[in-house]
This record gives structure tokens, C-alpha cells and sequence, in this order.
């Protein structure tokens, strides 16, 4: 009886503490997790403002560092090096973002599924056979040759490695712990993931299939009329119209019209890649007031990147000090150095260039083997990367083989019945270079040639750069390695057999298109066209709407005496220029015909509206709803199995279609008898925008503000943990708004600095410094965020300033 | 007495080592110090869940449930209370199932007792 008793119980402790100390499924293993001493319990901080001042020791520093966080969080970093400068850079970000950088990692490297399991390897995969890793090696080798970036790099590395050491499994963030993995050490190759990934986000896309599929179902004269090269209707490009080309060009290559067209055979319906195609919302705005337009008499610089918003932010701030730096700015987690900001002498930002700068080739294999392709009459070998990648709770990892040409990785396919992928990537994010030192130089720059000088290194993605400095110099360039292609040039997929569709060479980087002080007293960017038709060489035939950079540059022309305060409000700026181009016509076509009652008073709303989607319009939400239903409308019977809806022609087309081109067949639809006329198509269009509102809605009232029909979210990197959200938001704006707040993306860091003897800077992102949910710095700016204001910048010019607004520190000596 | 020595040797050991301290101490203690098996799954129960539950409840104010309130959401709790009265349960079972474990152990090998 004892015998039994005892086992018994024995039974259920073992059993109990079994079953406690392993996951289950996506449950962690609750003993641990659920432990105040090890679990999540661990990682809430006492909430308040902390004013500790704490001495650690710490391995491989070289002198002392010390760190000044102020009353939100930011670190203000002072070192009497560069390696220790970026060493306490990699260290502070680890320290409020360790799981961000570990998961980003993951994510450009293919390296997810080892620790989420097979949900995500597609995703997985599909970074491996884009060469992620190909190029993020051929980049190491470049930064880690040069000193400077070496250094940095050196430095940031030990820096996150020594707050990885110092951390006991109850440290871990919470993630980690939800999760069921460990911090792995830091790898100076993993910048470089971080450097791919931003790449891929902004320059990973093309359309050239599918307007290959165009091309052959309609032929040259409707690709040419549909998908012009430049906005028919408004476009207000990003150099000045009248800006000299003052340079010797370089030849352009010249396109070999090609007798067999076998190249642009392509199959049935093309195989579509899992990433998300682009959205818009993904862009930014930028812009500079020269000083004659601005009330300081310095120079004004503003910039606001539009990203998917998540918590924790994809931004961090920082102050970096050392001798010869002193700056303040956004730097991405995982990335030494400041990427957006300012100093002393100058500020910067950046918006992104929609160059075409990835192509893809069509490849003609010799056999099943893959051994050999078919380039320049001859067969050239391929060479073969192995990929592996280890799957959470499987033994054996699976093998991808990525073949490379030339061109890049074979990995996309014409024709999804293909058994094997034919499509030859070739793209910026392969290109070795050394783009972080354009960051470094620009973080001590101390006028407009430091600047120049800096953007000659930079590779990709192409950014507009915006600049400013003391000297009252304003500037912009269109900048990033940009190759030199024959007009058109992976507008559709190119032949891979044939040289003359290979990349030739680069345009010269003093040929960017660049501008310095022009006559109107401002530079800006919002992602449109870079240059009017007059630019000598090709770099895409697409770029993002021209609404946003239109309506920017209308108030710029218009301001005098700009302050922070004035373009704080043009960040903030909700007016439409679609509905003040488009919504005149269709309201004129509805007053021609009959409608019901209900029809008639969302009629009424949209006649008396101002085109300002604010929070609380209810038009706003009736005409955004509406122009994609138009849009479809319109396309879809035209465009419709092998497209997706990004690849209808663009909205200026569309636009100019509606207002100068009445009668076109385009509106009619193709699989009804009868003939469909433009004004049957916004009559139906505009009967199904409001029976979608009023089914998501119920009928019109102020449950349809553009608010809450728009319903922005910002989420937790992770997209899966809900509580680490952020509450629910009440914004304004929209895709084609310079307040470019959609669902999901948007303003993900808001600057505007003063230039002058000293400079005053003001900015803020959505959410804290924080990423840890726990913290009092994880959404201490959202609201300030959602309402529009800003934080002014606490820039120190020594370790010892006085400020009320400093709060705790960190000194941190060598060991 | 035993009540004093699990806590005092469980929130000490769990500094340093895994959470199955636990269920380990009570194990050894009531091995070591057997009572009743009642009592001994009673004392065993009550000290590490007043242990789990005084920290945890320290934790939860010092953060104002920040991290706990979010926690329980996951797991469909309305609070962090909540998600602090089912981690002293469960902590609470193991150490009572272990201490009545020591105890049985103890009597299936008659080990003299050290005391009563």
C-alpha cells in the first residue's frame, strides 16, 4: 500500500513537471513561463520615469562611455571613439530591441522556420532563393574592407554580443520566452541581412511578367497607351522641371530588336511569388525650405518615411558623440550609425526611388540538370548555392539548390506548371557595395560636399536624399547605383541568352539626378517621378502616384516664413488631390442619374465635401472606398486572371481616361452583352461602394467616419501575439494623402529640424523606444503620434549638460 | 517549521536554478522532515504558492500589470490577477504533489524520522 502511495505520487510529480517543462504545440513550457522567477513576470518594469545611475564593466570596450537617456527613452551615447562609439550603439539597441533584431535577422536570412516551425517556411525559402544570403556575403566583404565601416561594424557587434552575455534566461526578452528559443551571438553579416531586407522591401518588386502578359495579349500600341512612361494627366516630378542636365553623358545602350521572340513566350498563367505584391502606404515624403522661405533664415528640413507600422517601431533614436560626430537621428536596430537625422552642421532624410532595378531573365536551360544556360551563342555554366534550412521540430533540415547565372538566382517561374523555376533574378540587392559608409559620412557631415561625397558610395535601395545644412544650401538627389539600360529595359521580361538585355554598366553617380538651391526656394520628394521626360537616361517607366509630391509642392510654393509649426502641419496635411482631380466629374455624372434616396444623400455628403479626409469625414470614406471599386470596374473585365490589381494601368491612366477619354471601349465590360458606357460604369460602381459600407457598417451614419471604415492598426512584429498591439487609432489620411496613414502603413518616423547656429529638431514615431511590451517606453509616443504633435529633440553638445528632461544614465568602463 | 524552511530553500535555489526547485525542496524536505502525508501535500502546497504569489503580486504592482494584464490575455484571462492566482495553483500543485511524494518515499523506506 505504501509501495503504491508512493509511486503514485511520484507518478503525478513526474508527470506534472513533464509536462510543465515542455512546450505543447504554441503553448511555451509553463513551468518556466509561468515561474515569477524565470517567466514572463520577469520582463515587467516598474512603470515611471527610472533616474538610476548605474557603472557596469563590460568586455572589450576601450575607454569609458557614458550613456544619458532622456525622459523618453532615448539614448544619448558619448564615447572618445568610433569602436566605442558604435560598441554602446549596438548595446542600448539590444538592450530595447534584442528580439527585433533577432527576428528581422531572420527573416532577410531565411532563418525563420527554426524557431516558428513550418508556417513560415515559404517565406523561408522564398528569401533563399532570392539570394539573400548571396547578397548580404557579397556586401560583408566590401564593408568589412574598409576601415571606417569595419570598425563600426566591429564595434556594434560586441557591443550587442556583450548585452547578449550579460542576460540569464529570466532576461530574455519576452518573445523569446513566448516562443521557446534563446538569443543567438550577434554576427557583423547580420547588418548586412538588415541592409537586404530593407532592399527587398523597397526594391524588391517588378511587374515585368505581368506586363509581359499584356504585351502579348493586347500588343505595343495599347502597352503603350495604357502603360505610358510617364503620368498623362498631373505630375509634379522630384527635380524641377527646367533643371539642367549639366554632364558629358555616357553612351546609352541600344536595344537589338530581337527577330525571335521566343524570349516573351510565356505560359499560361505565371507563377506569383508568396511576398505581399506593393502596397501603396509604403513610400515617404521628404522636403527642405530653403532659408528665404523659412522664418529662422536657416534652412528647414522636414521627412516622413511611410512603412508597415509594428510594434516595436522599425525605428530607434539615438545621440552618437565622439570626436568628430555628434549626431541625433533614427538608426534601424541592427544597424550602426544614424540613417535619418541631423548634427551640428546639416540634416538629412530620405525617401525611396521606384527604380527598376529588378529584372527578370528568361533562361534557356541545356538540360533538366541545370548545369548550363544558353547566354551569347554559347552554353555558360550555372553555379549551384546550397541552401539549408532547419525546420522547429524537424530533424532533418530541407534542401533548396538555387542555381545562379550570370544575371543572379534562377527562381521565379514563366508558368506555374513548370516543374522547375526558369527566371533568372537579376537585382540591386546582389550588387556588393558598401552602402552603410554613405550613412557614417553623412552622420559627420559638414556641408553640402561632404554630402555629395557621401552618396557616391551608396548602392541600394535608391533613396531620395534631402539635404540641408548651415551654409543655406538645400538639396536633393535621386541617388543609389542606377543601371544604365536602353529605354524600356525590364518594362517585360528580358532574354537571357541574348547580351544586349544584360545590365550595362551604371549611370555615373555625379549624374544622378541632383538639384542644389533651385529658383523655387524648396526641394521635396513623395516617391513620384524623379525627373521630367528629359533626363537622359532610363529609370523606370512606374513610379508611385504623383498625388502626395503635387499637394506638397502646391503648399511649399505657396509658404513664406515656414516654421516647425507650418510644416508640421503639411506633414499632417489630409487634403485629396485625387477628389479634387477626379470627384467633380463623377459627381457630375451622378446628377444626370436616378438615384434613391440613400444614394442621393451619400450624393449630398460628397458635394459638400472639402476633399480633407479627416478623422471624422464621412465622404472621405465614401470616395476612398469608392476609387478602387471604380478601378475595378473598369479593369478588372479587361485585366483580369493573370492580373492582380496592381497591375491595372495606374490612376493617373485611369484619371485621364474618366476625364479626356469618354468614350473609350476600355469601360465597357467585356463579359456583358450590352455595351457599357462610362456613365453606367460609376453609376454601378458607386451603388456597389455603398452597399459594401453599408454591409461592413450598417447604414450611412457617423459609424461610416473615415476613422473607423479605415481602422488603422499598428501590430506587434510578430503578427500573431494580439495583446502587444497597440489600442486601436483614430487617424486621418490615406494612401494618396501626404498624411499617408492607411490600415497598416504609414508615417513611421515624423522629423522636422531648424536649421542655425544650433539646431532644433523635433520628431516622433508610433510607439516608444522600447520593444518591450513590459515597459513604460513601449507606446509612450503613439498618442502624441495620433494626434499629430511632436517631441522636440533633446540634442546635448557634452556628457556633462544640464537638461531637466535628462533622467537616468549609464556608465559603462572596460573590463 | 517546514512551511519556513520549503520557502526560505525554494526562493533562494530558484535564483539560480531551474523552476522545478519547486517541486524538488519539498521533495527533499519532507523526505528529509516527513509530518503527515496531509500535511505534508498541505505545507508543501501553501509555501510555494505563497512564495509564487507574493513575488509574482510584487511583480504585477512594481509593472502595474503591464507585462501580466497582457500575458492573460493571451490566454484569455481577464487580468493579471487572474493569470497570478493559476500560476500559484499550479506552482502550489507540484510542490504539494512533490512534498506528499518526499513524504511517501520516506515511509516506503522507513527512514527513520529526524524529528516527531
Amino acid at each position: 500500500m505504501k509501495f503504491v502511495k508512493a509511486i503514485l505520487c511520484l507518478i503525478v510529480v513526474i508527470g506534472l513537471v513533464y509536462a510543465l517543462d515542455r512546450p505543447w504545440g504554441p503553448v511555451p513550457a509553463l513551468g518556466n513561463f509561468l515561474s515569477p522567477f524565470t517567466g514572463f513576470w520577469q520582463n515587467g518594469e516598474k512603470q515611471g520615469i527610472p533616474s538610476s545611475e548605474i557603472t557596469l564593466k563590460l568586455d572589450s570596450l576601450r575607454e569609458e562611455v557614458i550613456i544619458r537617456f532622456d525622459d523618453v527613452g532615448v539614448p544619448h551615447i558619448f564615447a572618445k571613439n568610433d569602436f566605442d562609439l558604435f560598441y554602446t550603439q549596438g548595446y542600448v539597441t539590444a538592450r530595447d530591441r534584442l528580439w527585433q533584431m533577432d527576428l528581422q535577422v531572420r527573416a532577410a536570412s531565411g532563418r525563420l522556420s527554426e524557431v516558428l516551425g513550418p508556417a513560415t517556411l515559404e517565406l523561408d525559402k522564398s528569401s533563399r532563393r532570392l539570394g539573400m544570403g548571396y547578397g548580404a556575403e557579397a556586401n560583408i566583404k566590401m564593408v568589412m574592407s574598409e576601415p571606417h565601416s569595419r570598425e563600426a561594424l566591429l564595434g556594434y557587434t560586441a557591443g550587442v554580443n556583450a548585452y547578449i552575455r550579460s542576460l540569464s534566461p529570466k532576461d530574455y526578452p519576452v518573445e523569446y520566452k513566448l516562443l521557446g528559443y534563446r538569443p543567438e551571438p550577434w554576427k557583423p553579416i547580420n547588418s548586412m541581412y538588415m541592409m537586404e531586407q530593407m532592399t527587398l522591401t523597397l526594391a524588391g518588386r517588378s511587374n515585368d511578367l505581368n506586363m509581359s502578359e499584356v504585351l502579348k495579349k493586347y500588343g505595343k500600341d495599347v502597352v503603350n497607351q495604357l502603360f505610358p512612361d510617364y503620368p498623362m494627366l498631373q505630375e509634379s516630378p522630384i527635380i524641377p522641371v527646367g533643371t539642367k542636365w549639366d554632364f558629358a553623358r555616357v553612351p546609352v545602350p541600344l536595344e537589338i530588336p530581337k527577330l525571335d521572340s521566343s524570349a516573351q513566350t510565356i505560359g499560361a498563367k505565371p507563377l506569383r511569388d508568396i511576398r505581399e505584391p506593393k502596397v501603396e502606404g509604403i513610400g515617404s515624403n521628404n522636403w527642405a525650405v530653403g532659408a528665404e522661405k523659412s522664418i529662422t533664415g536657416y534652412p528647414i528640413l522636414a521627412n516622413d518615411p511611410h512603412l508597415e507600422l509594428t510594434l516595436p517601431s522599425i525605428w530607434y533614436q539615438v545621440q552618437l558623440h565622439a570626436p568628430g560626430i555628434n549626431v541625433y537621428g533614427v538608426s534601424l536596430p541592427g544597424i550602426p550609425s544614424v540613417v535619418i537625422g541631423f548634427n551640428q552642421n546639416v540634416a538629412w532624410g530620405v525617401t525611396n526611388v521606384d527604380a527598376d532595378v529588378y529584372d527578370l531573365y528568361k533562361i534557356k536551360f541545356k538540360d533538366s540538370s541545370r548545369g548550363f544556360y544558353w547566354h551569347n551563342n554559347q552554353w555558360k555554366p550555372t553555379r549551384k548555392r546550397e541552401e539549408l534550412i532547419y525546420v522547429k521540430g524537424q530533424l532533418d533540415p530541407i534542401r533548396e539548390d538555387v542555381f545562379y547565372t550570370h544575371h543572379g538566382p534562377v527562381t521565379e517561374s514563366s508558368n506555374e506548371s513548370l516543374q522547375s523555376p526558369d527566371l533568372a533574378v537579376k537585382w540591386i540587392g546582389h550588387e556588393p557595395g558598401n552602402s552603410f559608409v554613405t550613412f557614417y559620412e553623412l552622420n559627420k557631415a559638414k556641408d553640402y560636399n561632404d554630402y555629395r561625397k557621401a552618396l557616391a558610395h551608396y548602392v541600394g535601395p535608391a533613396q531620395n536624399f534631402i539635404f540641408a545644412d548651415n551654409g543655406k544650401n538645400i538639396a536633393i538627389t535621386v541617388n543609389g547605383k542606377l543601371p544604365l539600360k536602353y529605354k524600356d529595359q525590364g518594362k517585360f521580361l528580358l532574354d537571357g541568352t541574348s547580351p544586349t538585355d544584360d545590365w550595362k554598366g551604371w549611370i555615373p553617380a555625379e549624374q544622378n539626378p541632383t538639384v542644389k538651391n533651385p529658383p523655387r526656394g524648396f526641394v521635396s520628394s513623395a516617391n513620384q517621378s524623379s525627373t521630367d521626360p528629359t533626363y537622359p537616361y532610363y529609370i523606370n517607366w512606374s513610379f508611385a502616384p504623383s498625388e502626395r509630391g503635387i499637394r506638397i509642392n502646391e503648399r511649399l510654393e505657396a509658404m513664406s516664413k515656414a516654421n516647425m509649426d507650418s510644416l508640421r502641419m503639411l506633414q499632417n496635411d489630409n487634403f485629396s488631390v485625387q477628389a479634387r482631380t477626379i470627384l467633380p466629374k463623377l459627381l457630375s455624372i451622378l446628377e444626370t442619374s436616378p438615384l434613391s434616396p440613400t444614394q442621393k444623400a451619400a450624393q449630398t455628403t460628397l458635394a459638400g465635401w472639402n476633399y480633407q479626409n479627416t478623422p471624422e469625414s464621412v465622404a472621405a470614406s465614401i470616395f476612398e472606398t469608392w476609387v478602387p471599386v471604380l478601378r475595378d470596374a473598369i479593369w478588372k473585365d479587361d485585366f483580369d486572371k493573370n492580373f492582380g490589381a496592381g497591375d491595372y494601368p495606374s490612376r493617373d491612366r485611369t484619371e485621364y481616361l474618366i476625364l479626356n477619354q469618354p468614350n473609350e471601349r476600355w469601360f465597357d465590360n467585356v463579359n456583358t452583352p450590352q455595351k457599357e458606357t462610362l456613365n453606367d460604369v460609376v453609376l454601378s460602381s458607386f451603388k456597389t461602394t455603398l452597399d459594401t459600407l453599408t454591409s461592413r457598417h450598417g447604414a450611412m451614419s457617423p459609424s461610416w467616419q473615415w476613422a473607423l471604415v479605415k481602422g488603422t492598426e499598428i501590430r506587434h512584429l510578430s503578427r500573431l501575439i494580439k495583446p502587444f498591439n497597440a489600442p486601436k487609432l483614430r487617424t486621418g489620411g490615406g494612401g494618396s494623402i501626404v498624411n499617408a496613414i492607411t490600415k497598416r502603413n504609414g508615417p513611421s518616423w515624423r522629423m522636422i529640424v531648424e536649421l542655425g547656429p544650433s539646431p532644433k529638431a523635433y520628431g516622433i514615431y508610433p510607439g516608444g523606444q522600447s520593444g518591450n511590451p513590459g515597459s513604460p517606453y513601449y507606446l509612450n509616443l503613439l498618442k502624441k503620434w495620433e494626434k499629430g504633435e511632436l517631441n522636440e529633440l533633446l540634442y546635448l553638445a557634452s556628457p556633462d549638460d544640464k537638461s531637466p528632461r535628462l533622467t537616468s544614465s549609464i556608465k559603462l568602463l572596460k573590463n | 517549521m517546514n512551511f519556513i524552511i520549503i520557502f526560505i530553500l525554494t526562493a533562494v535555489s530558484q535564483l539560480f536554478a531551474p523552476w522545478w526547485m519547486v517541486a524538488l525542496v519539498p521533495f527533499l524536505i519532507n523526505a528529509w522532515r516527513p509530518a503527515t502525508s496531509g500535511r505534508a501535500f498541505l505545507i508543501s502546497f501553501a509555501a510555494i504558492a505563497v512564495l509564487w504569489f507574493s513575488y509574482g503580486l510584487y511583480l504585477h504592482v512594481n509593472s502595474e500589470g503591464a507585462m501580466s494584464d497582457r500575458i492573460a490575455e493571451i490566454f484569455s484571462l481577464p487580468n493579471g490577477i487572474l493569470l497570478l492566482v493559476v500560476t500559484t495553483i499550479v506552482g502550489g500543485l507540484v510542490g504539494g504533489f512533490a512534498g506528499m511524494a518526499g513524504f511517501f518515499l520516506q515511509q516506503l523506506f522507513e527512514i527513520q524520522p529526524a524529528r516527531r
